[in-house]
């Protein structure tokens, strides 16, 4: 039996980091060429430290575990732009950089001093699922005291304009058509023993297969292919109330249980 | 909960510039034999005509289904291969939890350039948008696991050139904590524009055949290919009567915060994940047989490497194979990780092959000839952009 793990901070965000909302944490200045779903990754893992409260030693020995659904789009894009446009002899080293999925856990990692161990997870939308059991392990194996769980999506505009054209192009991938395409992104600090700041107890975090493809529930949330499961959880953990989460994808079921923690 | 640290590998399997089997890739690396040649044909670039590549030979892949792509392609090669060397079909492992773990880089990514050139160009077709709908379906783990048949989770680890190291060391502690009986893991990368360009324009790839370690080594070469590895509880191997060729003993992971694209220079990080590796694995120095490098032959990941060695496992051989395979991204730690359990089955240690010349900065001189060996442990390690550092111990078939 897996331990239970314990939800000591956590931040969501639909849209995007303004410079001000990040003022409080970081020299803005510092971050001028970071891409934005890093900004957006940043934030939410500030937000979500400061309320687990932990000391600025304990990042030392904290792990990094990222959901990063489709990757680094914007700089993968922006690269195979420089390509197209300049030819590939004046392609951009610097967006090619930036397009591996490390380039994101590159600045969480910087900018919070964090030295545990980091392993990103890319898969659509059963990537926050991949991201929790990474967690899981990093804790039950003491590879680290605790684990910052980070999910941050970006935009596809080719996929998003083919949608606007016809909200059944990619049947049985359909996303709402109408909702104006933005940036997702969620930090969670959790630990596998509870701390005074703790909040949720994860009972079950479990991901399981299925067979069949076209029957998995609309994500309602416009090519942001990870972020579904996020939103949820945050949904319940602002109710504050026991819950079984239970989302179906594109072939798999990500199965959680939690409730909130009363410290005794 | 306590753990055994000592999970088997029941089969493998390699596809890559070197060879088609695990057995020709590492007579490949023995003969520095591989698929070493300028990607025309391959890849749309401008630089095709001075800068080669580790390429699977098109022979390998010339019944290769339309609807794959060669990064599913390679891995599941590899995957039937080490079906192959168990004596058991995947269906045989019906009744059991099995996962699926794949590392790579670039399938996981939005790999789809010539349909983004269309769409920039305006020119997208029906063609494209069946494609399009082939990648939103397709996460690399998930598709192997249907592939197969398997019920069990999946995880497709896109942490660049670590990928394959992370996904083998996921792989046992998804064993070892009981999530599955066995875990189907690897790597498998392509050859695509983007690393192809992306290396080049960032200067760290060489028109020659890359040296690792060597004093005149002058950056990498890329390369492409996959390999598997059913690693099972031993339950499942005694059950199943299930063929032992090796074992992965400890796995450690850990970021360096520093820079996008070079290491620590002390590998502060490397020195980590190899510590938090060997304890786990509980296999003392003096048994280690070798360390298998990372080794690209860049200027700052040798260094970098060499000062870890010398501090964690000083006085052991080093090994680089990415002389003979090419630096093959996701799939590197994996392919690596199959050649150092065969390294250690046949008891031979490669030499490392492009290094020709001692470089004084480093205070390491890397494996020159080949070499029997008699110890049964082995270390291999794997660093990627971003910072991110990944080790496992392996041992050889007869360790338990």
């Amino acid at each position: 039996m897996l331990p239970k793990l314990y939800i000591n901070g956590f931040s969501c965000l639909t849209g995007d980091a303004q410079p001000a909302e990040l003022a409080a944490f970081v020299e803005v200045r510092s971050l001028r060429r970071a891409e934005q779903i890093s900004k957006n990754a940043l934030l939410c893992a500030y937000r979500a430290l400061a309320q687990a409260k932990l000391d600025k030693t304990d990042h030392a020995n904290m792990g990094i575990s990222m959901a990063i659904g489709a990757g680094a789009l914007a700089s993968t894009l922006k690269f195979m732009d420089s390509i197209i446009e300049d030819g590939d002899e004046l392609s951009s080293p610097t967006a090619f950089a930036s397009s591996v999925h490390n380039s994101v856990s590159l600045m969480l990692s910087m900018f919070l001093h964090i030295k545990g161990p980091c392993v990103i997870t890319g898969q659509m939308d059963a990537s926050l699922a991949g991201a929790f059991l990474t967690a899981q392990q990093f804790l039950v194996r003491n590879m680290c005291s605790h684990v910052l769980v980070v999910l941050t999506e970006d935009i596809n505009p080719l996929l998003i304009e083919q949608i606007q054209k016809d909200s059944k192009v990619f049947d049985p991938f359909i996303y709402q058509p109408q909702a104006p395409a933005m940036r997702l992104s969620g930090a969670l600090v959790i630990s596998a023993e509870p701390t005074q700041v703790t909040q949720f107890v994860l009972d079950k975090v479990q991901l399981s297969r299925i067979d069949d493809v076209t029957t998995h529930s609309q994500p309602q949330l416009p090519i942001c292919s990870c972020a579904h499961g996020l939103l949820l959880l945050e949904k319940y953990l602002k109710e504050n109330a026991v819950f079984s989460m239970q989302e179906q994808f594109s072939g798999s079921i990500l199965h959680i249980e939690g409730k909130p923690y009363v410290l005794l | 909960m306590t753990f055994s640290n000592q999970v088997p590998v029941a089969g493998m399997g390699c596809l890559c510039a070197c060879g088609n089997t695990v057995a020709n890739a590492f007579n490949g690396v023995l003969n520095a034999d591989a698929h070493f040649v300028l990607p025309t044909g391959r890849v749309t670039s401008t630089y095709t005509n001075k800068y080669p590549v580790f390429l699977v030979p098109p022979r390998e892949y010339k019944d290769k289904p339309a609807d794959m792509t060669f990064s599913q392609f390679f891995f599941i090669e590899a995957a039937k291969q080490a079906f192959a060397q168990t004596g058991i079909s995947p269906q045989q492992l019906d009744s059991k939890r099995v996962g699926v773990i794949i590392g790579a880089s670039v399938h996981p990514s939005f790999h789809c350039f010539p349909i983004y050139r269309h769409w920039k160009e305006g020119k997208l077709s029906t063609q494209d948008i069946a494609e399009l709908k082939k990648y939103l379906a397709t996460p690399l783990a998930q598709w192997v696991s249907n592939y197969f048949h398997f019920e069990g989770p999946f995880q497709t680890v896109v942490t660049a050139c670590a990928s394959g190291t992370d996904a083998i060391g996921l792989a046992k502690n998804w064993i070892e904590t009981g999530l599955c009986d066995a875990v189907l893991c690897g790597g498998t990368d392509e050859i695509t524009e983007s690393p192809y360009d992306g290396f080049i324009r960032l200067l760290v790839s060489t028109p020659q055949r890359c040296r690792p370690f060597c004093k005149t080594r002058q950056g990498i070469n890329i390369g492409e290919g996959a390999a598997a590895l059913l690693l099972t509880n031993q339950k499942t191997a005694q059950q199943l009567k299930l063929p032992c060729q090796g074992y992965v003993l400890g796995y450690g992971n850990a970021c360096d915060g520093f820079h996008p694209t070079a290491p620590d220079p002390q590998g502060i990080g490397l020195q980590k994940a190899l510590s938090f590796a060997l304890k786990e694995s509980g296999v003392q120095l003096q048994d280690i047989a070798f360390i298998n490098a990372h080794g690209t032959a860049s200027q700052a990941n040798d260094s970098a490497e060499s000062i870890a060695f010398n501090t964690i496992l000083p006085h052991i051989p080093v090994w680089g194979s990415k002389g003979a395979t090419g630096h093959t991204l996701g799939a590197a730690g994996a392919i690596e990780a199959v050649l150092s359990l065969q390294a250690l089955n046949k008891r031979l240690l490669p030499a490392t092959v492009g290094f020709t010349t001692p470089d004084e900065k480093l205070k390491l001189i890397p494996t020159i000839q080949h070499t029997a060996i008699e110890k049964r442990y082995a270390v291999s390690d794997s660093l990627a952009f971003g910072g991110c550092n990944a080790a496992i111990v392996l041992g050889a078939s007869d360790v338990a």
